[in-house]
């Protein structure tokens, strides 16, 4: 396989002096191509942080973030949205649906921001809620779906440009246990399927059966990195 | 609720326009009558200020002067007409004799009434507590109301009687108030009001354009500048309803424009959003406002006379434009805002 991301020396301070906070610190990385990396750990423990400096949504204090071998951290600012539309897709806890737009023109939307309109924007997004298993569920307005369709839009909306990383940041944690299997396999379906990576951050417990390599992290800095045998066992 | 908003802004301009028009057409009916040229006594100031009196009888010489068409005896005067509480109203009469053969325009047929019969402004029939078909007696002659004029206002009402009353209620023997002349065809009014004024000593001619400015001139230098005021704060308070309305809708979004920047839009992208959704909010907000504006001002009219409003195709028109290019313009107000939205903001629950 072969390495898809790269994260070294990667630190993030929020504020200074007696309010000085290290949210993420010094943490080293790697991803290859068809592994799901989840990273776990207690709250306020960096999770979050570090999923929106590799998405290149937060700038990093100190250390490099490297996607495809592109160093996506020495970018200018004015860079980091062309690198979130074509490296990077995201799947949020909260799903971040436009509620007014339907599941198609929700993904139709993020293809849009890419450049590519009119029916081939919308093939391509009926294509992949198609393959999410949205059938009779496109022209339903997100705010009509149930939670577990919501994130299938979601993550429909996240590989609609293509990405080669996949970014998710607690993807099961507003779903009953049905629905989050359900979104767990197809993370590790759709993730996966074209030769893609991901990195999901989770409190669930249950997404250590689709991981194939596991990071735990406290205080900002990993405790422990278990491959996927090691996992399991 | 956004084009709610330019619809109450679209609706609010509109009405204030309307009613300025409307006070501002005080003395059109003079474009509506026929004839162009007015001979009146000397030193008539305007017609309702002044009490003009010519010699009867000049008619025929004054068709004889090159470039007139026909002559138009006219009595005019202020005639008190009784209210329905049993007070009076003052209204300016005019009775305008058309001699045989006189081709009347449609748009002025209502000011001739037949005998026995009056055309009354309808704010003074909204005073007065008639309509089309009842029966008023003025200075002991039985009249009925024919139908309403428009063009009165608070200030300024009109009457129109038949020459033969207005002859007995209007005129003096032997005089008349004016003489409307109808010009012919490529004559030069020039000419034809020095020619005229020749014929009936003592006299002097003006436009039927002087005589209407004349009458708008007593609404616009008191009343009018006031509306005028109104317009102005209308437009304002208008705008800024838009604008706030265009800004509210875009802050209530925010979360939404950071999902679409956290999904790699660019700012640009956005901006072109946010300025397409105020297009639309402003083209939908100002054809509700118009419409709203026409049924409101109908229904105001009826029920407040005196509001008297003129909803013109140019002034809905140029309300249209004037909306959605606020709307446009309003769209760039909320760019700081938008620049300040934190893509990681979405991932706050």
């Amino acid at each position: 396989m072969t390495e898809l991301l790269r994260v070294v020396g990667l630190t993030k301070v929020f504020g200074s002096g007696r309010t000085e906070v290290v949210a993420v610190d010094g943490v080293d990385l790697t991803s290859d191509r068809g592994e799901i990396t989840l990273v776990m750990g207690p709250s306020g423990s960096g999770k979050t942080t570090l999923l929106t400096m590799i998405g290149c949504l937060l700038r990093p204090t100190s250390g490099r973030v490297l996607i495809d071998g592109l160093d996506v951290t020495a970018l200018p600012s004015r860079e980091q949205p062309r690198i979130r539309r074509t490296l990077v897709g995201f799947v949020f806890q909260t799903f971040n649906l436009l509620d007014s737009l339907s599941a198609l023109e929700n993904v139709e939307v993020a293809l849009n921001i890419a450049g590519v309109k009119g029916s081939a924007a919308a093939a391509r997004a009926r294509a992949l809620l198609l393959e999410a298993g949205l059938e009779g569920r496109l022209d339903f307005p997100a705010s009509a779906l149930s939670a577990g369709e919501r994130q299938r839009v979601a993550i429909a909306r996240a590989l609609a440009n293509g990405p080669p990383l996949l970014l998710a940041d607690e993807p099961t944690a507003n779903l009953d246990s049905r629905h989050g299997r359900e979104v767990m396999d197809l993370l590790r379906a759709l993730a996966l399927g074209e030769d893609r990576g991901a990195v999901v951050v989770s409190h669930d417990e249950r997404l250590r059966a689709i991981a194939d390599r596991i990071v735990r992290l406290e205080d900002g800095r990993i405790r422990r990195i278990a491959e996927r045998r090691t996992a399991a066992a | 609720m956004s084009v709610g908003g330019v619809a109450f802004a679209v609706l609010l301009i509109l009405l204030v326009v309307s009613l300025y028009r409307g006070w501002s057409a005080t003395g059109s009916v003079y474009s509506k009558l026929p004839g162009q040229v007015w001979l009146a006594q000397a030193g008539t100031v305007d017609p309702f200020h002044s009490t003009s009196l010519l010699p009867a009888g000049r008619a025929a010489a004054l068709a004889r002067v090159p470039g007139v068409a026909a002559v138009l005896p006219v009595y005019a005067r202020h005639l008190a007409f009784p209210l329905g509480g049993g007070g009076r109203a003052d209204a300016y009469a005019m009775a305008i004799g058309a001699p045989r053969g006189t081709a009347i325009p449609a748009e002025a047929r209502p000011y001739f009434p037949a005998p026995g019969h009056v055309v009354i402004d309808r704010v003074l029939a909204a005073e007065a507590g008639v309509q089309p078909g009842s029966r008023l007696v003025v200075l002991g002659h039985r009249l009925v109301v024919d139908r309403l004029g428009s063009g009165g206002n608070k200030i300024v009402q009109f009457a129109f009687l038949n020459p033969a009353e207005g002859r007995a209620l209007l005129g003096e023997p032997g005089r008349v108030s004016y003489y409307l002349l109808v010009a012919a065809p490529g004559a030069s009014l020039g000419a034809l009001e020095r020619a005229a004024v020749a014929v009936v000593p003592g006299s002097e001619a003006h436009t039927s354009a002087e005589f209407a400015r004349a009458f708008s001139r007593l609404v616009s230098s008191g009343f009018l500048s006031v509306v005028g005021v109104l317009v102005g704060i209308g437009f304002v308070v208008g705008g800024a309803v838009i604008a706030l309305t265009t800004y509210t809708a875009t802050v209530e979004k925010a979360r939404d424009f950071g999902v679409l920047k956290a999904v790699g839009a660019s700012a640009s992208f956005v901006y072109r959003i946010v300025v397409w959704q105020s297009l639309l909010v402003g083209l939908a907000g100002a054809l509700l406002g118009i419409a709203a504006s026409a049924v409101a001002a109908d229904l105001i009219t009826r029920r407040v006379p005196e509001f008297v409003t003129d909803l013109r195709l140019v002034d809905v028109l140029g309300v249209f434009g004037a909306a959605v290019l606020m709307s446009i313009v309003a769209s760039f107000v909320p760019v700081h805002r938008l620049n300040r939205i934190d893509p990681a903001m979405v991932f706050r629950a």
